[in-house]
């Protein structure tokens, strides 16, 4: 009952912008309008922006770049001085175009580059663009610059092409919330957070960004001209720093992974100029200290502050008890059976033979357990499987197929699933979000499907969320669902990512000490639940220190010593091997 | 001619490296790429054009006072601006502190100094043409600097334990090294580092309220193109974007000269993510 | 209180407090409010600084004389740094919000190419001294007014002096890499190769580019006699004038107002570099071989005394911005009304109109109001109290 009163409350921020973007016009004053408009167009860039920044956490600095091109594209088509004239709206549409071409051109670097590196060649391409702007005088005007395109009644008025910016805005922020609430929104968070999650996942980031991109540079394009109209001039030196900041910065006050942050955040970096403005030569320095002000007073970012929900205590003395029926029901059914087969591999780092011809299989149903002393080669063999590695020998196949080598993205596909020694776990989303991370691969609707909430998509939704539910009742977080995971124990953090491994219902399931920090009732559980799992057909490896939870739900077990198989056999015939007593089980 | 490039190039390149440090010393302690660097270049510029010109004091005298003006603006900033967000380091406020902080700073000086470039004073009246002291001051300058660090981090306590907790916060505050004094002091080194910057290049640069973004700008490509952390790095960096710069300037003008800077800091970027002299991509397993 | 660039701010901050507290009244004793678009912390903002002396200096002594027909002028100051977004929210803010009954500035031909349109939607009466040629339109914008000359104007007063007083025939063009320079550069360019001359060398050059060497070898190697320069930046002028006493050649520079700004007699390495170097010029502030400026000017001049500091500035910056308030309160005071077509109406009519900075002449279809024959070359180095010597050559 109380999330639908917290989807209630959570609307009330966007009626009351929604009251003021009614109201203002019956103020009758220009100077709001131009204000108000403003604001609008920042935002349309800002929204695109926000899943690029907030989202995907790239830290793109420079989209003024973008904007200039949109800007330049509709003016210069719609001024008709180098192509035929062309109506206002069709110019606006091409420069949006224009900015989704030159979207995926800036962002593209993003798949090379780390954070800063990034940022800065965001805005080496800021520069590049105005630079151009000012040297190509026959079609830019140079330093004259040019008019922006003239809108046709009754956008040609300033309560016009207000409240054609604002429908604009309103459309943004309804698509890119849209995008933030689907399968994509939570993969750009997930690789954000958790990369690698995101990789076994089946995510490809690659794929994902290019979309992202098209869209924020369309975005941006489509508000530069929109800018054009509204300055009714342009010159290079509207497209400064400053304002490719304010579009950055804007995401940054609203907080991430928030849609109602960042326009809060652009409404107001779009205000305090003009609140500043009467002290003239100060304005700047006020505004300024007002910035710095904010960071110290809400280091969170906006969302933090409207996020009352994470607030709530947690129900203490829970426990994580897993339901086999709901597990029976989330992986019943008919599914391919394959067996892992390993053969020869040698993987060598530098002189060091982390694997040194190991020969591995793992067959449906069964649990197979894999332990040797540290650095015996354990997790190295699950980050082979799982496409981290390339071995520089032997073979690697799942029900008889090759799987390629170093190519950890396109494992999930091919229903081999993992979780990690550190859970990788995206703190900021809930339990319920962070398991429909795994199901991103089940989606069918493509993302401008998700951009306009198709059926589809919406069908996707609501599919995704059931089975997610599901997959947490299976390992028995059901009652954890709507609880963001950065306030989870750690023991609860491992059975969630078992949880989401089950999204793609894995023909092999690759557990990597899955019982590290548990308490001994927990490991009952886990066993019982890893035992279960692998009687619906899943072949499951599992990594572990805990000798007692190998014995007792392991079928058969491997012994790994200097990447080389010391021992193998069921767990009796290890209980009892000379080698592994001496030289691991100790005793 | 060429030589007039070269020697303006080593110049502003030496510069350039200069801020590069000072970026890669507030980094080093605190993960925090401050967009005061460039701030502290220009104020080097600008505080010694006003100890020395302005207010009369002896070379030495307005060399000591800007550089302590310096350094308490660089804990200030510390203060301020970066121990604030601190915790939320993930979310990158720091761009949002240190630049509300450097445009406090940048407005300051333009409506108390000047909104125009202020002649910086000439410190020894050596040399002329190509070997004028405007030329080869900063790379002096920039010579001394690193050979100072060096020594700084390899002889002294003080020095290994910057690198400590550039190494590793964690451990080195388990260590019992006072991770937060030596952040304070990394903020006032670079400081005195990004004062030196403005200094030496004074009278090349001259004193003037905007000369900080710019060096923003080109003290991160060095940065870049070193590697992160890297000072060694960060000065042949400069150098080579100097020199870049200045031939660029001279073979297709004012306007493209940028444009051929960019271009090609975005290819050598886009061949070596991690800059020409960075390590290599961590673990990620 | 002498009025000085460090007084500026604390004054702004003071004078839009007592505004904000002194806004309600009746409707007789409405003060008449005068907007102003300065760019006062960006960079290149020493045109705005200097003009905004003269615009203190102006309120304050008609508010002292009793106002406007009683109602005293209120300066509603915007600092647009530059930046055309800022000045488009500022002139619709001062339209809209101050509801201001006139607007003086921006300063810069950027900022007032992108507010021209706005105010010409709201028939807002305005003055600028901007200089592209294209921001006077009679018939696009019915309602702005420039009391400084145009770029054509000062092009061929530099033009002229070049070709026929100095008489050189080949000139290298050079301009800095901001819009206005980039485009001056070219206009000039093309102006000089239109009167026959030989442009052998263009260039426009990156303000912050350290040594000019290149650029400078290179006009000599292409034969220049004179350099023409367009660029605000005095940065930019000095390192070039260094560069040529350097080089030792004696080659004139003809252009840019800026070419005399004070800043540069303090930024060249000897004074002998500044000289053999004409910038663009007023008759109004310029004086004679026997140091005397016209009687306008100097009387002006012994009333800024102890009250407005020249020595940083140029005395036109001031003339311009005393007679900007000047303009716009005579329109009040003779139409008796501050209404938009009356003040429009009012300048409309000025035949002419004597400024201390020039004789301003505006009719219906012609609103460019400076007369060419003011504009002269003057020696760039001989200011004094920001007025200069002529340039040899004029009488």
């Amino acid at each position: 009952m109380h999330i639908t009163r917290a989807k209630l409350t959570a609307f009330v921020p966007y009626m009351l912008i929604l009251a003021v973007i009614t109201i203002l016009p019956m103020t009758g004053n220009d100077y709001r309008a131009l204000i108000g408009t403003r604001a609008a167009i920042y935002w349309i860039l800002i929204a695109g922006l926000n899943l690029i920044v907030g989202y995907a956490g790239q830290l793109a600095i420079g989209y003024v770049a973008l904007f200039a091109l949109g800007s330049y594209t509709a003016s210069i088509l719609a001024a008709g001085t180098v192509t035929p004239e062309i109506p206002p709206a069709l110019a606006l549409l091409a420069g949006a175009g224009v900015g989704a071409v030159f979207g995926v051109v800036v962002g593209l670097p993003a798949l090379r580059l780390r954070t800063f590196y990034f940022a800065m060649s965001t805005l080496g391409f800021a520069t590049i663009v105005t630079q151009v702007a000012l040297g190509w005088q026959n079609v830019t005007g140079g330093g004259i610059g040019l008019s922006g395109p003239s809108l046709p009644a009754p956008f040609d008025t300033a309560w016009g092409l207000y409240w054609l910016c604002v429908g604009l805005a309103v459309v943004f922020t309804l698509i890119t919330a849209n995008v933030a609430a689907s399968r994509f929104g939570r993969a750009l968070i997930a690789t954000r957070d958790a990369e690698v999650a995101a990789e076994a996942c089946g995510i490809s980031k690659p794929q994902l960004l290019v979309s992202v991109f098209l869209f924020a540079g369309a975005a941006a394009g489509l508000a530069g001209g929109l800018f054009a109209s509204l300055q009714t001039y342009i010159t290079p030196d509207a497209f400064t720093f400053d304002l490719s900041l304010l579009f950055f910065i804007s995401v940054l006050i609203g907080g991430r992974g928030s849609i109602l942050g960042p326009l809060l955040g652009t409404i107001l970096l779009t205000l305090l100029p003009e609140i500043a403005a009467p002290l003239a030569a100060w304005s700047t320095f006020v505004y300024a200290g007002l910035l710095l002000l904010i960071v110290l007073a809400m280091p969170g970012g906006i969302a933090a502050l409207l996020d009352r929900e994470s607030r709530k205590a947690l129900p203490s003395g829970r426990a994580i008890v897993p339901q086999h029926d709901a597990l029976q029901e989330l992986l019943g059914g008919k599914r391919l059976q394959q067996r892992l087969q390993m053969s020869g591999i040698l993987l060598k780092f530098g002189e060091l033979r982390a694997i040194d011809g190991l020969d591995l299989s793992v067959e449906p149903g069964e649990v197979h357990g894999l332990i040797g002393p540290n650095g015996s080669g354990k997790t190295t063999t699950l980050n082979v499987i799982s496409g981290y590695y390339r071995p520089q020998e032997g073979s690697l196949t799942l029900g008889g197929e090759t799987l390629p080598a170093a190519k950890p993205v396109k494992r999930a596909a091919r229903g081999i699933c993992r979780t990690f020694q550190t859970p990788r776990i995206i703190g900021e989303e809930t339990a319920l979000e962070n398991v429909m991370i795994g199901g991103t691969l089940a989606g069918r609707a493509s993302f401008v499907e998700a951009l306009l909430a198709l059926p589809r998509a919406r069908a996707d939704e609501r599919q995704i969320k059931a089975t997610a539910m599901g997959a947490l009742r299976a390992v028995g977080l059901d009652s954890l669902a709507d609880i963001r995971a950065d306030r989870l124990q750690h023991s609860e953090l491992r059975f969630l990512e078992i949880a989401r491994a089950l999204m793609l219902h894995p023909r092999l399931l690759l557990l990597d000490e899955p019982a590290a920090g548990l308490s001994v009732q927990e490991i009952l559980r886990l066993g019982a639940l890893i035992k279960a799992i692998s009687r619906e057909g899943v072949a499951v490896l599992l990594v572990e220190h805990h000798a007692d939870l190998i014995f007792d739900v392991c079928d058969r077990v491997t012994v790994l010593n200097l990447g080389r198989v010391l021992a193998h056999g069921t767990p009796a015939e290890i209980r009892v091997h000379k080698e592994v007593v001496s030289a691991y089980l100790g005793a | 001619m060429l030589y007039s490039i070269i020697a303006s190039g080593l110049a502003v390149g030496a510069v350039y490296a200069l801020i590069g440090i000072t970026y890669n010393t507030m980094f080093a302690t605190s993960r925090v790429m401050s967009f005061t660097a460039g701030q502290l270049g220009m104020l080097g510029g600008v505080l010694g054009s006003m100890f020395i010109l302005r207010l009369g004091l002896p070379m030495v005298v307005g060399l000591l006072a800007t550089l302590i003006v310096c350094a308490l603006i660089g804990v200030l900033t510390e203060f301020v601006a970066v121990r604030p967000v601190l915790k939320s380091l993930e979310q990158h406020l720091y761009v949002l502190s240190t630049l509300a902080f450097a445009l406090l700073i940048q407005q300051v000086t333009a409506i108390e100094w000047s909104t125009e470039p202020q002649p910086f004073p000439r410190l020894f009246g050596i040399g002329e043409g190509i070997w004028d002291e405007k030329y080869w001051l900063p790379v002096a300058t920039c010579a001394v600097t690193i050979i100072g660090l060096e020594y700084l981090y390899r002889r002294t306590l003080i020095g290994r334990a910057f690198l400590a907790v550039a190494e590793d916060n964690f451990a080195a505050r388990a260590l019992g090294l006072p991770e937060r004094n030596l952040r304070v002091a990394s903020y006032a080194l670079a400081a005195v580092v990004g004062g030196l910057a403005g200094f030496s290049g004074g009278e090349l640069l001259l004193a003037f309220f905007a000369n900080g973004p710019q060096l923003n700008f080109y003290g991160f490509i060095p940065v870049a193109l070193g590697g992160l952390g890297n000072n060694r790095g960060a000065v042949i960096g400069g150098l080579a974007l100097g020199l870049f710069q200045q031939s660029a300037n001279f073979a297709v003008g004012g306007i493209f000269a940028s444009v051929a800077v960019f271009v090609m800091f975005i290819i050598i970027l886009l061949a070596a993510p991690q800059g020409l002299f960075g390590s290599g991509t961590a673990r990620r397993v | 209180m002498l009025i000085t660039r460090r007084t500026l701010g604390l004054g702004a901050v003071a004078a839009t407090s007592t505004i904000a507290l002194s806004r309600p009244g009746l409707a007789a004793n409405e003060p008449l409010r005068i907007g102003w678009l300065a760019s006062l912390t960006g960079a290149s903002s020493a045109p705005a600084i200097g003009f905004n002396r003269g615009v203190v200096f102006a309120t304050d002594a008609i508010n002292a004389a009793g106002g406007v027909k009683g109602r005293k002028i209120e300066i509603i100051t915007r600092d647009t740094q530059g930046d055309p977004t800022k000045a488009v929210n500022a002139t619709q803010e001062l339209i809209s919000q101050a509801k201001v009954d006139a607007i003086w500035g921006p300063t810069n031909s950027g900022e007032s190419l992108a507010t021209t349109a706005v105010m010409a939607r709201s028939k807002m009466p305005n003055i600028h001294p901007c200089v592209v040629d294209s921001l006077i339109d009679t018939k696009k914008y019915p309602n702005a007014f420039r009391i400084a000359p145009a770029n054509g104007q000062w092009d061929d007063a530099v033009r002229n002096y070049a070709l026929k007083v100095i008489k050189v025939k080949k000139v290298a063009v050079i301009g800095d890499t901001t819009g206005y320079g980039v485009t001056a550069a070219k206009a000039s360019a093309e102006a000089f190769k239109k009167d026959g001359a030989e442009v052998v060398y263009v260039a426009n050059i990156d303000a912050t580019q350290p040594d000019m060497t290149p650029d400078m070898l290179r006009a000599r190697a292409a034969g220049a006699e004179a350099i023409i320069l367009w660029s605000v930046s005095t940065g930019m002028i000095a390192r070039l004038l260094n560069t040529r006493g350097t080089m030792g050649w004696n080659v004139p520079f003809v252009g840019h107002p800026s070419l005399s700004s004070g800043e540069i007699g303090s930024l060249v390495a000897a004074k002998e570099n500044w000289a053999n170097v004409f910038a663009i010029g007023y008759k109004s502030c310029s004086f004679d071989a026997n140091g005397k400026l016209p009687a306008r000017s100097a009387e002006f001049v012994s009333r800024l005394k102890g009250k407005v500091d020249l020595a940083d500035t140029l005395l036109w910056w001031v003339a311009g911005g005393y007679d900007a308030v000047n303009l716009i309160a005579k329109a009040v005071e003779v139409t008796g009304s501050s209404s938009g077509e009356a003040i429009i109406g009012y300048w409309n009519t000025l035949k002419p109109y004597p400024g201390v900075f020039g004789d301003y002449t505006f009719s219906a279809d012609q609103h460019n109001g400076y007369p060419t024959d003011e504009v002269v070359m003057s020696a760039a180095n001989s200011a004094k109290d920001g007025s200069f010597a002529l340039a040899p050559g004029y009488a």
